[in-house]
């Protein structure tokens, strides 16, 4: 088809080249060519299509040509009465339909261009095609013969032709001059952009800037002299009523929108690590779950035989704590079919969930080591020697807990207050009992005056204390015998309140000094020099304040006294004490006074009179003190079985606290001469450590222990009641609540 | 006023200003409790153990950092939109208001967790260290029946399900999975994925019991990160090896619940197809690749075969592969398929079964291994199944077979392997071997323990003759009677004694810190070999037992 169009055209300018030679003086008119030019714009479609054919042939002609051929299209079909009629008549005849159109629409295009008509290029007039629906022709020329309609393909044949040629959409069949035509491309976007409602030429620019001829300028007054109408400020009834229409089509369904896009519910999150190198978290560290216990060979389904548990101990299960039951108890199934489904999984996933979100997290560090390895280096034991380690020697004879021990300073002799009631004196060396006192009442503490040449001995025994002659020395009888001698008037004269709870009377029946107080005595130390001594009466709290009603001062002060036993004088301590005394000693060398209440120990210069220091052990009871012979050095028992060691130079605090006794520790104690302490506690079991003391002051002192003492057996929950060093050997002494005294020596 | 005034007894300082409680942090927020909770789950915010406890010891206490974390959480403001959107509904629908109800319902606002994904593991690996949790849930929910009154609902367990499959199908193919435990739980894998070691429990496949007293809505919490979590997480797996991600599964066998088959199948056929770039819809690929090979079972093996040429594989991974090399296993019907079919592939094997869909039947020449589960087989009982994510050496204790393994395991090594017809001989050899050895060992322990005890007693006895001496230097008392006596009376409980004193005094000199670390310490050991000497006591009762009945 294409081709004959071409053909067709071909034809066409063949002519119009003659006619430009006929009118060519006429034609290069400007006005002319405007008026043929109006109706381009204004035509159908049809013309436009014409006028891109023609220049797209135009490439081939000279431009004045191609002006020509577009003007004689224009106006082709305008003239279908003037030449075309005649040379149609001839054509007709000689040639078919095709060619008789064809030449009818040469004439036409010949036809001249004074008429401005457009019209139907074939000659059937303005009449309604489907007149001729059933005719074989479509209409009559000018000389009245008929126009034959064009041969028409069947519609198998068109469907064929339709799909073998790639560009039939293009083919569109135009009724009237019967015949098709095939659109070129830029047509068919402009039928496009006519479809869309654009304006058909491509370059035409509906938007261009609006160009305001107006003269603003030079105007004196406005245009509109009117207000600004309330309209223009109050919201659009019809749009509002617009807006609710649109509401209601939408909430009624008629109005469906697009549904939005479905995105993929993964993507890569992550994208490339490179760039996800952002910190994490807030500042805080993020401590990751642990993860939950792999699996043991127990939770097997066919675990080793050893692994499950005889009937005996899964029902010795079921008397177990909720707590201590084993979770889990192991089974055998011979096959894997036979093992059933675990009925606790949902729940130990849930449980799992709860310890996610609910456990508190804390880093811990778990220290992977041999628990050997914490234990301290200490200086080997053997180069420590010597020191007491085994027992030698008991001494039995008491019949009930032997509650005191105190060494003759010459180490010769023993003496031993029991709760029998009795005191003995026994020889170290043999174990033989050389004397005996039946006090009567129970004894708690008993103390060897420090000097050699005075074998005297303080017992101190319910509210008395009694200062006994041991007459181991023969010769200085007679002195001994004069200082345990009291004239009755001596007591009462002291005129201080104090001493007047105090009484010193002579006891003929033990040939010895019995020195009454109004309390319980617990404990009696002697100076060194052996002239003082101190006896403390701790609190016998519920007794005394029925008895007398002291105040909380005067009852303290006076649970400490001092005795002087030349001039038979007893004086309270001139210090506040705050707490309840347990015990008391004289520092080895200097005149310094130790008071160990229950919770410090309170140190005080006697000659002074002023209060030196306070040692803070931080235990919850002291039960016993012992001070160095060095006397910077000071250990302290407490109830909570804690040994606190103090460098009196150092701090009022301990140097060291010994985790020693699981049970109270009744007492401690020094040697005098050995680098040797001991501490005895109610666990049955007395520990030797050996505690070295360098007198250059940046060296610390050294504690090692040595030696833990078994032997004694437990009565009532009492152990071993006191100890003491043999004042020249390594030799410990200790009294047991099971009524024996045992020597432990090297 | 200055600024920084604060009136007295409003000190807010250290672990009062920087902990605060449960109830007070849900205030803080302006939250109910389970959105709390839910929150908390998501962001992963939990609590943390301050120092002091302000409030007392029966408190929970958050960090007021992991307060302020949650409260600038756009989900927070999410969740408040969604209370909100509730309240409108309903109060529709008791009014009666029913095209607004249905007009809310069309419009429920939703939420992502792909941020707190994000936020949560910056990195890929992270999420891969933390997947431990997420896998055993997802698998466990997969086993789970929807229950409607819970609102577990089958939408989720499908998905679940799906997660799982498609997890367990990158494991097989990339070959990654290292160790499988049966256990009465369930069964245990360990695969090594980027170098994390994951581990996993899948419930058996059984019906599972629902507890009335769990809270199933919490675990449906921590399921709804999870499965996103995971999906995330398949997604850059499958990426990894060039892989659509959701892939698209033959529907045939998905119907036939074999859709872990059908997972693997179309993993091996995208590795197939990924040179030729045909353009075909996944879902024809996948009916096709099906009907290829379930025609000849050698091609099923080339799939495999042909998966195997990836040079950044390491050591571990290329042994792993070719564990079951050129072996193709026939599972029967009462074996669990579903983790035989994941093992075999894994490790590089060839699997059928007996059912519709199965690859290739049970009459095919190539099979080398039929897998049956019966307890015993012509008189042979199985060997006991030992977890191997123990350390036996560290725990104190080697059961018998796990020398027996390892001895057949070195055997491996050196490449003498058993010819199949002697392997019982030599494995029940290996046993009696393994008798034996343990016997000598235990001799010998005895024997040293002896030796131990001997010398101290000779020490122990020299030093008493030593100091006999001495005693007698100094006193030359007749006391030297007692002390035998005495002797003789701790001769037994010396030993005992002696260790104990040691002990004591050596707890004597240590601060009080490292005392109460030792004493932890040696408790513990204690009950681990309290353990182990129960398991050495049972041993040897079966062994007596075994014997009478024998004699």
């Amino acid at each position: 088809m294409r081709k004959d169009g071409k053909k067709l055209k071909d034809d066409d300018l063949k002519p119009i080249e003659k006619e430009v030679v006929v009118n060519g003086s006429e034609v290069p008119s400007d006005s002319e060519d405007g008026s043929v030019e109006s109706p381009v714009v204004s035509d159908d479609d049809e013309s436009f299509s014409e006028g891109d054919d023609s220049s797209r042939n135009s490439d081939s002609e000279s431009e004045s040509g191609s002006e020509h051929s577009d003007f004689s299209e224009d106006e082709d079909g305008e003239n279908p009465s003037n030449e075309g009629g005649l040379s149609d008549g001839v054509d007709d005849l000689n040639q078919g339909d095709q060619s008789a159109s064809d030449d009818s629409r040469e004439v036409v295009d010949e036809s001249d261009s004074s008429e401005d008509e457009v019209g139907p290029r074939n000659t059937i007039g303005d009449v309604p095609l489907e007149w001729y629906k059933e005719e074989e022709h479509i209409g009559y020329d000018v000389a009245g013969k008929k126009i034959k309609k064009k041969e028409r393909l069947d519609k198998l044949d068109s469907f064929l032709a339709r799909t073998d040629d790639s560009n039939s959409w293009r083919k569109i069949t135009d009724e009237i001059e019967d015949e098709e035509v095939e659109l070129t491309k830029e047509e068919t976007k402009l039928i496009r952009r006519l479809l869309k409602g654009q304006a058909p030429h491509a370059d035409f620019d509906p938007h261009a800037p609006y160009i305001d001829w107006f003269a603003w300028d030079g105007a004196k007054h406005p245009l509109s002299n009117a207000p600004e109408p309330k309209r223009r400020f109050i919201p659009s009834k019809w749009e509002s009523k617009k807006v609710v229409r649109y509401i209601r089509a939408i909430r009624k369904g008629l109005i469906t929108f697009d549904k939005p896009k479905e995105e993929p519910r993964f993507y890569n999150l992550w994208g490339d690590e490179s760039s996800s190198t952002e910190k994490a978290g807030h500042g805080l560290s993020y401590i990751p779950a642990p993860k939950p216990k792999l699996p043991g060979h127990e939770e097997s389904y066919n675990p080793s035989l050893e692994y499950i548990p005889t009937q005996e101990e899964i029902s010795a299960y079921q008397l177990m704590f909720e707590e201590d039951r084993p979770k889990f108890i192991p089974k055998r199934f011979t096959s894997l079919r036979s093992v059933p489904a675990y009925e606790k999984s949902v729940r130990e996933s849930f449980d799992r969930c709860l310890d996610l979100y609910l456990c508190p997290r804390a880093r811990k560090k778990r220290i992977n080591i041999d628990p050997e390895s914490l234990k301290p280096k200490l200086p080997s034991r053997k180069d420590l020697k010597p020191y007491p380690t085994t027992c030698y020697l008991e001494y039995k004879g008491h019949k009930g807990p032997v509650k005191s021990l105190s060494t003759d300073p010459s180490g010769q002799y023993i003496a031993s207050g029991s709760l029998d009631g009795t005191v003995r004196i026994w020889e170290v060396e043999t174990g033989r009992c050389i004397k005996i006192w039946e006090l009567g009442e129970p004894v708690h503490h008993v103390a060897w005056n420090p000097l050699p040449e005075l074998p005297i001995l303080a017992v101190s025994m319910g509210q008395d204390v009694f200062i006994l002659n041991t007459g181991i020395e023969k010769e200085e009888h007679k002195m001994i015998a004069d200082l345990l001698h009291v004239e009755t008037s001596t007591a009462q004269d002291d005129s201080e309140s104090m001493a007047s709870a105090v009484s010193w009377s002579q006891c003929e029946r033990y040939e010895g000094i019995r020195i009454k107080h109004f309390k319980t005595v617990s404990s009696v130390e002697w100076h060194r020099k052996g002239d003082y001594f101190s006896t403390v009466m701790p609190a016998d709290i519920l007794g005394c304040f029925s008895i007398f009603t002291l105040t909380c001062f005067l009852r303290e002060s006076k649970a400490v006294l001092i005795h002087l036993l030349s001039k038979k004088l007893t004086q309270r301590l001139p210090f506040k004490l705050h707490g309840l005394p347990v015990s008391s000693t004289f520092h080895p060398t200097r005149s310094i006074f130790f008071v160990s209440t229950k919770k410090n120990v309170r140190v005080y210069d006697l000659v002074k009179k002023k209060f030196i220091k306070k040692l803070e052990a931080g235990v919850r009871e002291i039960s016993s003190i012992s001070i160095h012979p060095g006397g910077d050095n000071v250990i302290v028992g407490s109830k909570d079985g804690k040994l606190c060691w103090f460098d009196m130079d150092l701090s009022s605090k301990p140097y060291k606290i010994l985790k020693s006794h699981p049970k109270d520790i009744t007492n401690v104690a020094f040697h005098r001469t050995y680098p040797l302490f001991a501490s005895c506690s109610d666990d049955c079991t007395a520990y030797v450590f050996h505690g070295m003391v360098y007198s250059d002051l940046n060296q610390n002192p050294l504690i090692v222990p040595l030696e833990i003492l078994h032997g004694h057996a437990s009565a009532n929950g009492r152990g071993v009641l006191d100890c003491k060093f043999h004042p020249r050997q390594p030799w410990l002494f200790t009294a047991g609540a099971d009524s024996i005294i045992k020597l432990f020596c090297h | 006023m200055p600024k920084h005034y604060r009136p007295a007894g409003k000190k807010k300082e250290g672990n009062a200003a920087r902990y605060i409680t449960r109830s007070q942090a849900v205030k803080y927020l302006q939250v109910s409790l389970s959105v709390f909770r839910r929150l908390c789950i998501f962001k992963g915010v939990f609590p943390r153990d301050p120092k002091k406890k302000v409030k007392g010891n029966h408190h929970t206490y958050y960090h007021m950092k992991d307060i302020l974390f949650l409260k600038h959480e756009p989900l927070l403001e999410k969740f408040r939109e969604m209370r909100a959107y509730e309240k409108k509904v309903k109060k529709a629908v008791s009014k009666k208001n029913k095209d607004l109800a249905e007009r809310l319902l069309t419009r429920k606002p939703t939420y992502t967790l792909d941020m707190l994904i994000r936020e949560r593991y910056p990195k890929f690996i992270d999420s891969l260290r933390d997947l431990d949790d997420c896998l055993t849930m997802v698998h466990l929910f997969a086993a789970l029946p929807a229950i409607e009154r819970e609102n577990i609902q089958a939408e989720r367990i499908h998905n679940c399900r799906g997660l799982s499959l498609e997890w367990q199908a990158y494991i097989s193919r990339t070959h990654k999975l290292r160790k499988v435990f049966i256990s009465v739980k369930g069964i245990y894998y360990q695969a090594d994925v980027e170098g994390q070691k994951v581990t996993w429990l899948t419930p058996h496949a059984l019906q599972q019991v629902m507890p009335q007293d769990v809270d199933y809505k919490i675990m449906l919490t921590f399921l709804e990160f999870y499965e996103t979590l995971l999906g995330f997480v398949n997604l850059r797996l499958y990426h990894s090896i060039n892989l659509k991600y959701p892939p698209i599964l033959d529907p045939r066998l998905k119907a036939l619940a074999a859709d872990l088959y059908a997972l693997t199948r179309y993993v091996d056929a995208k590795d197939q197809t990924k040179g030729a770039n045909i353009e075909e819809s996944e879902l024809r690929l996948a009916q096709l690749q099906h009907q290829l090979p379930a025609n000849e079972p050698g091609a099923l093996m080339n799939l495999v075969e042909n998966a195997a040429d990836e040079n950044d594989e390491d050591e571990e991974t290329k042994a792993c592969k070719t564990l079951f090399k050129d072996m193709t296993f026939f599972l029967s019907r009462e074996v669990p398929r579903e983790s035989l079919l994941f093992v075999i592939t894994a490790f590089g094997g060839v699997v059928s079964w007996e059912g519709d869909g199965a690859p290739f039947e049970e009459s095919n020449q190539s099979i080398n291994y039929q897998i049956v589960d019966r307890p015993t087989q012509s008189h042979r009982v199985l060997p006991p199944h030992l977890s191997p994510f123990v350390d036996n050496e560290a725990e104190g204790y080697v059961p018998e077979y796990a020398e027996t393994i390892k001895r057949l395991q070195a055997a491996a090594r050196k490449e003498i392997l058993p010819m199949p017809g002697a392997e019982q001989d030599d494995l029940e050899n290996a046993q009696n071997l393994l008798v034996e050895g343990i016997i000598d060992r235990t001799k010998a322990k005895e024997a040293a323990e002896r030796k131990r005890k001997m010398s101290i007693l000779q020490e122990q006895y020299h030093q008493e003759l030593k100091m006999e001496v001495e005693g007698t230097q100094y006193t030359s008392l007749p006391t030297t009677e007692i002390k035998k006596k005495i002797a003789e009376d701790t001769d037994d409980n010396a030993l005992q004694q002696f260790a104990e004193d040691d002990d004591n005094m050596s707890k004597v000199a240590m601060s009080r810190k490292k005392r109460r670390l030792y004493e932890a310490m040696k408790i513990s050991q204690a009950r681990k070999k309290a353990s182990v000497d129960t398991l050495e006591t049972r041993k040897k009762n079966i062994k007596k037992s075994k014997k009478t009945t024998s004699e």
